[in-house]
């Protein structure tokens, strides 16, 4: 250092003795001292640098300039801190919102399931064009919606019969659920979920367990001592990650089983979206959580379909050949088993998928608006590229004159591009860095509000992607090295007296006077215009949709409706204790001040929850059944939730007590054939019990004005008869009380606020969990604490569950919409503000480059009119070029969300018009600030400028 | 910076300014100007040095210790920085003048047969 030092010290004493002697020389060979010296100089270069190449030699040169670039680019950005704010931001809003999004697809969509293997594991699916007739058919949204009829659930009998018959798969597993279970034994009772498994579901799927045991083939028996296996995460969580929770025994239920194992931690769940506490295996379905299956054999019986069959191909064996395999297995079963469920015209068939793209489940709900929001985030980024070029261009246009005034003192080329480069890579970096930032908080607020909305229970583990990121970060590194670097090299190319001469602001080399040329600047604007176009479509498309839904009449009275569910069948009640329960806690509740009316049903409306059944109508041909929506009922019902009866009357109740014995007959009969012959398809011979069942009173039921339109055009509904579909060969000969219609209501939406009105006939509840609706005279929400007193002092303990107001249910179902509406928007806002800034931008350049210009027309006479709309003229061609061909793409493009909206096309007028009308709007309004500084241009200042 | 008066001469290739500057020094310690002039004169004015990179690259050899510097007195008894070539550059100056021989004999070898196919 002492050595570099003293060198650096004596080098202006040594070039100066240099000059010295050549000036001698040249004086000794006769030119005058000035002549010499000038001469001198001349050969010898310059000085300055020079002198910087010789410190270089000493320096560390690469980080010494980079520091001194970084500093003196900090200091440039510090001096214009309108353009690094705006740079920034648009950079971080960009980098932070494509990764947040894209972790999201990421983890719903593209992580592969973590199971060995995952390109060898297959799920059976079915189809068929005739609708099932069976005893139960379950579905726990494992797949997604097919177009016609058929899912991916299949009975156990069948599993079983492709376990033993298929040679295509090394292993066949079955899965089901999870189901909400009732665990004990290990602190306070909770709900936990647990997925019902078949014994080779582990080794199928190749999944080890983390400690303990998997579940084996020898679980399946059902004369094996009942165990499960933990999930990792629920082990960690209920039971503090203990080894000794292994061993231990729970109460599931009113069973009690041994917990044997732990899962894999990595082994979280086989569906998206879906959480997993505790695998169990079939053979406790008899036993922990029956649902309402009937008292039908879930584990023997054909005709109840409810598990999810999955198979692992044997090396070699391609899908298609063990698809060829297992339909032949399948139409056998269906058209020639015991029973037949088809006939060869149904075309019943059979399809294997990748499990990975077969279990989508709820993803592929939200799979749609993720790609949506992606889409339009792509887009935000596409803009804030575009923003950002079009400033660094502007920019760097401005800075010619430093330019030249660095390479004239004598900077060398490089030197000044680096120092551009640096302030590029400084302010993606500035901007990454926040977008870091906003994206870990992004994904962290999204992954709350999606798990807060019972709705969607979606998430389990989103992490953000740092490829994504990385990626993102490159691209507008990319955007801003090309933008900030292309005027750069031209800029330190060019001849250095122009811009020296004339001032900044004075005319560019090559656009004229007149005719100005179209410029990289105006390409970015229009660009950012076009897709803020797009996206601001897109975003009034959905906002739209949400207020169209939201105006829908459901058919009832949503206001000052309390919703709670209770299921006394946890603590396990009785039918009829269940049915005094109910009594008197809607005594109870009716009497509470401020409650107007109290009733409940066993789904509350428009809680995304629905069952359906077919009833023979009297008078209709054999065979023929009307489909329609079912929905057992409390009495008050219609008047609490003020849906009117138009026809008949409302349920008394006198008609619950009938229902009510019917009821506990058929359970009676039912209880009766199960000990007399376990397997329910061996029809039994006419008891006592099934005499009394067959001669009870027809149930009464209301039904709504559409399944009146529907099915009874004809005839006075009032007083017809109906059954319901047989079940079996003993149902068909004799089918029961049936039902009488009583009364008809108005339509009211049922599960979704977008389905059609569909029929429903209301039914007495007699048994079940229910939701109970309080309608009171004001908020309902200060009750809350009144019931959940009245509830605990019914006894027994039973949670309340899903308290919530009518209107918020509807916002749950509304989910989606509201959140892609309100995430549209603000993006929509956000592309709007970023093509107005660039707009801005590129103006307030344009203006301040043509100062003198404009200066002269307004000394030569121009009116302040004509200077206004010579500005103004410039960005609202650029706007309307701009929303053109938005517009344009718009038209093409949004037919991609059109199965997400509501009673509007996807091409509607007035929300195009409407962007167009705003965009405008707030572009002139981005163009009025700089093309009033333009009319304000002094005419003798402007010239005395120079 | 660049004339046309200057594209007549030979820009001098990377480098090989350090070895000529070695190459005037092997006779003894000389000063800038004069290493300047030396490379003009003995190249008959066909080299051009932009007099000025002599310094840069005199401080490079420095640096790696093939020359060094000290105070002297001129010809005419002016004060001076005199260089002067160490033992390590003397070593540095043969080796380098070998694979500089063998480089242009090379380009020679390659350049010359071309030139007679290219005579009548």
């Amino acid at each position: 250092m002492t050595r570099r030092k003293r060198m650096l010290q004596e080098l202006d004493e040594d070039i100066r003795d240099h000059l010295d002697r050549e000036t001698q020389d040249n004086i000794e060979r006769g030119m005058t001292p000035e002549e010499a010296r000038y001469a001198a100089l001349r050969k010898f270069g310059n000085v300055t640098r020079i002198k910087e190449e010789t410190h270089e030699v000493w320096s560390f040169v690469w980080l010494e300039q980079l520091l001194r670039d970084i500093r003196l680019g900090l200091r440039m950005l510090r001096k214009s801190p309108g353009f690094t704010a705006v740079a920034i931001l648009t950079l971080a809003l960009g980098i932070g919102a494509n990764t947040a999004i894209f972790s999201f697809i990421d983890a719903v969509l593209l992580r592969s399931i973590p199971v060995k293997d995952p390109r060898q594991l297959v799920v059976f699916n079915w189809s068929a064009h005739r609708k099932l007739d069976l005893h139960g058919h379950s579905d726990y949204g494992d797949c997604a919606d097919q177009a016609g009829i058929g899912d991916c659930s299949f009975s156990i009998p069948f599993f079983k019969t492709v376990r033993t018959q298929s040679d295509s798969f090394s292993g066949v597993g079955a899965f089901a659920g999870p189901m909400d279970v009732d665990l004990s034994g290990n602190g306070a009772a909770s709900m936990v979920r647990g997925l019902y498994v078949s014994g080779d579901f582990f080794s199928t799927l190749g999944v080890d367990t983390f400690i303990g045991r998997p579940l084996a083939l020898s679980d399946d028996s059902p004369s094996a001592p009942p165990v499960i296996v933990l999930s990792y995460a629920y082990w960690v969580r209920a039971f503090g990650a203990a080894p000794s929770a292994v061993g231990r025994t729970v109460r599931l239920d009113s069973t009690t089983a041994t917990i044997v194992g732990v899962a894999d931690p990595n082994f979280t769940n086989l569906t998206p979206g879906k959480l997993l506490d505790f695998f169990m295996p079939f053979s406790l379905a008899d036993t922990v959580r029956g649902e309402s299956w009937r008292n039908q054999d879930l584990l023997s019986d054909p005709a109840n379909w409810w598990v999810v069959i999955l198979g692992r191909l044997k090396p070699g064996v391609s899908i298609g050949q063990a698809q060829a395999a297992a339909t032949t297995i399948f139409r056998n079963e269906m058209l020639h088993g015991a029973p037949p469920f088809f006939k060869s015209e149904d075309a019943p068939a059979l399809t294997l998928l990748p499990a990975q793209a077969g279990l989508n489940g709820e993803s592929s709900h939200i799979a749609p608006a993720l790609y949506v929001t992606m889409m339009i985030v792509a887009f935000i980024l596409l803009i804030a590229c575009a923003n950002v070029a079009g400033l660094a261009l502007a920019r760097s246009a401005a800075r010619r004159k430093e330019m030249a005034v660095r390479l004239a003192l004598g900077a060398g080329r490089a030197r000044i591009v680096r120092q551009l480069l640096t302030e590029s890579i400084l302010l993606s970096l500035v901007g990454g860095a926040l977008g870091v930032l906003l994206a870990v908080w992004a994904v962290d607020a999204i992954s709350k509000l999606l798990s807060n909305s019972p709705g969607a229970p979606f998430l389990t583990n989103v992490a953000l992607d740092w490829r994504v990121l990385a990626f993102t970060i490159a691209i507008t590194f990319a955007t801003g090295m090309l933008f900030g670097l292309a005027p750069a090299l031209r800029g330190s190319r060019v001849d250095l007296t122009p811009p020296l001469k004339e001032s900044a602001s004075s005319l560019s080399g090559t656009a004229g006077h007149t005719g100005r040329g179209f410029r990289p600047g105006d390409a970015l604007v229009v660009a950012q215009v076009a897709l803020s176009v797009v996206v601001l479509i897109g975003a009034g498309l959905l906002v739209r949709t949400l207020q169209n839904l939201r105006s829908i009449d459901p058919g009832f009275d949503p206001q000052n409706i309390l919703l709670f569910g209770i299921d006394p069948s946890l603590a396990g009640y009785t039918d009829q204790q269940t049915q005094q329960l109910y009594d008197r806690l809607q005594q109870r509740f009716a009497s509470l001040p401020g409650v107007e009316s109290v009733s409940y049903s066993e789904d509350a409306l428009l809680d995304g929850g629905w069952s359906a059944g077919s009833v023979h109508i009297e008078g209709a041909p054999p065979k023929q059944y009307a489909n329609t929506g079912e929905l057992p009922v409390g009495l008050n019902f219609f008047s609490t939730m003020r849906i009117p009866v138009l026809a008949g009357r409302d349920f008394t109740s006198a008609d619950f007590a009938a229902a009510a014995a019917t009821n506990a007959r058929e359970k009676a009969r039912e209880a009766a054939a199960e000990k007399v012959s376990p397997s329910a398809s061996t029809p039994a011979s006419p008891t006592a019990l099934d005499d009394a069942y067959y001669h009870s009173m027809p149930v009464p039921l209301i039904i709504n004005e559409a399944f009146a339109r529907t099915y009874l055009t004809k005839q006075n509904p009032i007083g017809l008869q109906m059954s319901a579909a047989p079940r079996g060969e003993a149902d068909a000969a004799n089918p029961g009380p049936g039902y009488t219609i009583i009364g008809v209501v108005g339509d009211t939406k049922y599960a979704q606020l977008r389905r059609k009105t569909a029929p429903i006939i209301f039914l007495p509840l007699v048994s079940n969990e229910a939701h109970f609706e309080l309608r009171a005279a004001a908020s309902p929400t200060a009750l809350v604490k009144n019931i959940r007193e009245i509830v605990s002092q019914a006894g027994d303990n039973l949670p309340l569950t899903d308290v919530r107001t009518q209107t918020e249910q509807i916002d749950q179902i509304l989910f989606q919409e509201r959140l892609m509406a309100r995430l549209s928007s603000f993006f929509g806002a956000l592309a709007l503000v970023l093509a107005c800034i660039g707009l801005y931008g590129l103006l307030s350049y344009e203006v301040a480059r043509r100062t003198r210009e404009l200066g002269i027309r307004a000394a030569l006479g121009a009116q302040r009119r004509d200077l206004l709309r010579l500005v103004l003229g410039q960005g609202v061609l650029l706007v309307l070029v701009g929303a053109a061909i938005g517009i344009a793409a718009a038209l093409g493009v949004t037919r991609f969300i059109s199965s997400m909206l509501y009673g509007l096309h996807a091409n509607d007028p007035v929300t195009f018009a409407a962007v167009a009308i705003l965009l405008t709007l707030v572009a002139l309004a981005a163009c009025y600030i700089p093309a009033r500084r333009a009319m304000k241009v002094d005419p003798l200042v402007a010239l005395r400028y120079e | 910076m660049s004339t046309k008066e200057q594209e007549e001469r030979v820009e001098l290739l990377q480098g090989t300014l350090d070895l000529l500057i070695l190459r005037t020094l092997q006779p003894g310690p000389t000063h800038g100007h004069a290493i300047a002039k030396a490379i003009e004169l003995r190249s008959d004015d066909v080299l051009q040095v932009e007099e000025g990179s002599l310094y840069p690259a005199l401080h490079r050899l420095i640096k790696r210790r093939w020359i060094t510097v000290e105070a002297g007195t001129s010809e005419n008894n002016r004060r001076a920085k005199f260089y002067r070539l160490t033992p390590k550059g003397r070593r540095q100056l043969q080796f380098e003048t070998r694979k500089w021989d063998k480089l242009t004999g090379a380009i020679a070898r390659i350049l010359s047969p071309r030139e007679q196919e290219g005579q009548p």
